[in-house]
């Protein structure tokens, strides 16, 4: 014993050259699969662009030739697989590895090239040709796209001459394995987007044309209230028995509709139970409002929440509002109500309600689509009759009921109908019959669920 | 040369090596996960796993407002026109970058609950495309956006 048991130097040396060996295998591993992944990235991205460039290329040539077509049906094909290439070339724009502000113009431009040809599609199907504006539109997109496609090739010719990568701005951290300086693709990118420099406001019958942001909120009466008037508003929103403390969370000026939002606490709400609320600063309406309480055990069912929900509505001032849609999660119903005016349903008027199966204290309402479209409509007498749009639908279908509705597109322009209700091969749908022109404008599925009724 | 001390350092850089061969190929592996499109993941799921990789400590609020950002960039044309096509553009959610999307979530968590409210139409940002924390926002370019409001730690911008 004392005498220390040491280690012969030779074996020393021996651990240390083998465990050198091992880290250095692994290392080698490491980096070669890391490099194998950071290939197959570059491919991923190489593919995306070289698809994208594609579809360029074709959305160039189908404008040129809806442009010179002398026929609607002619026409039509082309502007639909116009807009087919547009949708595929500006989904595999958002895989590339270009962070978003630099994308954002070219995506735009495709978003709304594909989007304007759908919509002149449809109007050249029902046999109406191109207007002289929308000839222009046409022509000012052609051109776009073909200085897109050029400066595209240019960047394409970049990459196969091996002057620039992606992966300097797929992977972070490792700039000592890239060829080219950082930032060189992103300024490329910065010069397809000045393309877009001046590019023109676009108004056409799609959800991405240029009026969609900016349009008036037409429910959003009164006058513009303070603060201090907007807490109040909540209180009797809320019930002023019920609130305990009501704080400021800020005011939002975007869009619109402007709103103050508050934090409300009601008496004996648990620490980690809040309710949110936003009132709009014109009128002092209430835009949205969301309480995170979860909801127990149900006890109603869903007849009397919706019943719930209308006597709610009506104490607030929302009255003929008539229940359409819902869902149920989590012991919660989320229902839509409609407006209803001289017996026409109303769907652009529309407000959500959540309310909780245990108790049947609503938890959220959200009024935006509402007080967006809410207004005294002149409703017209239908141009053609029940029996004339009956005749419009489908045979085959078992109508179950019917009736009148001003519905919404996706452009914010509403389409007075007939709705009719009924059944196919045991499935739900509703067809809407335009009550002016006898035209078939819109189909919805009906999913009947235990859980809710819904709309596909 | 004093032998036990390199024994030592050796063993030690050792068991580095091994701790970095377990992590390593895990975090490389799910990059290559975070990029690829997957059709079979509902929207609801896909959304409540991104609000909880994103803002999981966050209010509640917080977490429907960072759900309807991503909602609001699918309707508007700059970007793409699809949730996963939102979530999964490069670059643009650091909880996709770094893996923690991919997190398993409770049914019951108030993510998803999170989710299907901004599915529902609620949006506490009144139409933000935006949002960055600004404790640790790295980009300078993100400050230039116009704020809207403030949600828990998060500035919501246009």
């Amino acid at each position: 014993m004392g005498e220390k048991r040491r280690l012969s130097d030779k074996k020393v040396y021996a651990i240390v050259v083998l465990a050198i060996a091992a880290i250095s295998a692994w290392g080698i591993y490491q980096f070669r699969h890391a490099a194998d992944l950071r290939q197959e990235l570059d491919s991923q991205y190489n593919r995306a662009f070289y698809e994208m460039v594609g579809y360029v290329n074709n959305v160039e040539t189908l404008l040129a030739k809806s442009m010179v077509s002398t026929t609607t049906d002619r026409t039509a094909i082309t502007l639909q697989e116009a807009w087919k290439q547009a949708d595929l070339a500006q989904t595999n724009l958002g895989q590339l590895p270009v962070s978003q502000p630099v994308l954002a113009s070219t995506s735009k431009f495709l978003n709304q090239v594909g989007d304007l040809s759908l919509a002149l599609d449809n109007q050249n199907i029902k046999g109406k040709p191109l207007s002289d504006e929308q000839y222009g539109m046409v022509e000012k997109l052609y051109k776009y796209s073909s200085s897109l496609s050029e400066k595209l090739r240019e960047l394409q010719d970049d990459l196969n001459a091996g002057r620039l990568r992606w992966g300097e701005l797929a992977s972070k951290g490792t700039r000592l394995f890239s060829k080219t300086k950082p930032g060189e693709m992103m300024k490329k990118f910065e010069t397809v987007g000045d393309n877009f420099k001046d590019y023109p406001t676009l108004i056409y019958d799609g959800p991405f044309s240029d009026h969609m942001s900016t349009a008036e909120a037409r429910g959003l009466t009164g006058d513009k209230i303070s603060v201090e008037k907007a807490k109040e508003k909540v209180r009797e929103f809320l019930g002023k028995d019920r609130v305990q403390e009501v704080k400021d969370s800020g005011k939002s000026d975007n869009g619109p509709i402007k709103t103050y939002s508050f934090q409300v606490k009601l008496k004996d709400m648990p620490e980690d139970q809040m309710i949110n609320i936003a009132v709009t600063q014109k009128g002092g309406h209430i835009e949205w409002m969301l309480s995170n309480r979860p909801a127990g055990e149900s006890k109603l069912d869903m007849d009397k929440a919706k019943k719930a929900g209308t006597k709610f509505l009506k104490e607030k001032g929302y009255e003929n509002m008539k229940d359409t849609y819902y869902i149920k999660q989590d012991n919660t119903a989320t229902i839509n109500y409609a407006y209803t005016q001289d017996d026409v349903t109303i769907y652009p008027d529309l407000i959500k309600l959540k309310i909780a199966l245990d108790t049947g204290e609503i938890t959220g309402m959200e009024a935006k689509t509402y007080l967006s479209n809410h207004t005294k409509r002149d409703i017209p007498e239908p141009k053609i009759s029940m029996e004339e749009a009956r005749k419009k639908i489908n045979g085959k279908m078992e109508v179950l009921s019917s009736g009148l509705a001003i519905i919404p597109t996706n452009y914010k322009k509403e389409i007075f109908c007939y709705e009719f209700k009924g059944k196919l091969n045991d499935k739900d749908f509703l067809v809407y019959i335009n009550a002016e022109t006898g035209e078939e404008e819109d189909i919805l599925m009906i999913i009947d669920t235990p859980n809710g009724v819904l709309t596909m | 040369m004093k032998p036990r001390k390199s024994v030592t350092a050796v063993l030690a850089l050792l068991l580095i090596a091994v701790i970095c061969a377990l992590v390593g190929p895990e975090t490389l592996f799910r990059m290559n996960i975070a990029y690829a499109k997957n059709n079979n993941v509902s929207d609801e799921q896909l959304l409540a796993r991104a609000i909880n990789g994103e803002a999981r400590g966050e209010p509640y609020e917080g977490q429907v407002a960072v759900g309807a950002v991503i909602l609001n960039r699918v309707k508007d044309p700059n970007f793409p026109n699809t949730i996963a096509g939102v979530i999964y553009q490069p670059g643009a959610f650091t909880a996709v970058s770094d893996g923690q999307i991919n997190e398993p979530i409770d049914p019951g968590s108030t993510v998803v609950k999170a989710a299907r409210d901004v599915l529902n139409g609620w949006d506490p940002t009144d139409g933000c495309i935006y949002y960055w924390n600004p404790a640790t926002a790295t980009s300078s370019w993100i400050w230039s956006r116009k704020i809207v409001t403030k949600i828990g730690k998060h500035n919501f911008g246009v």
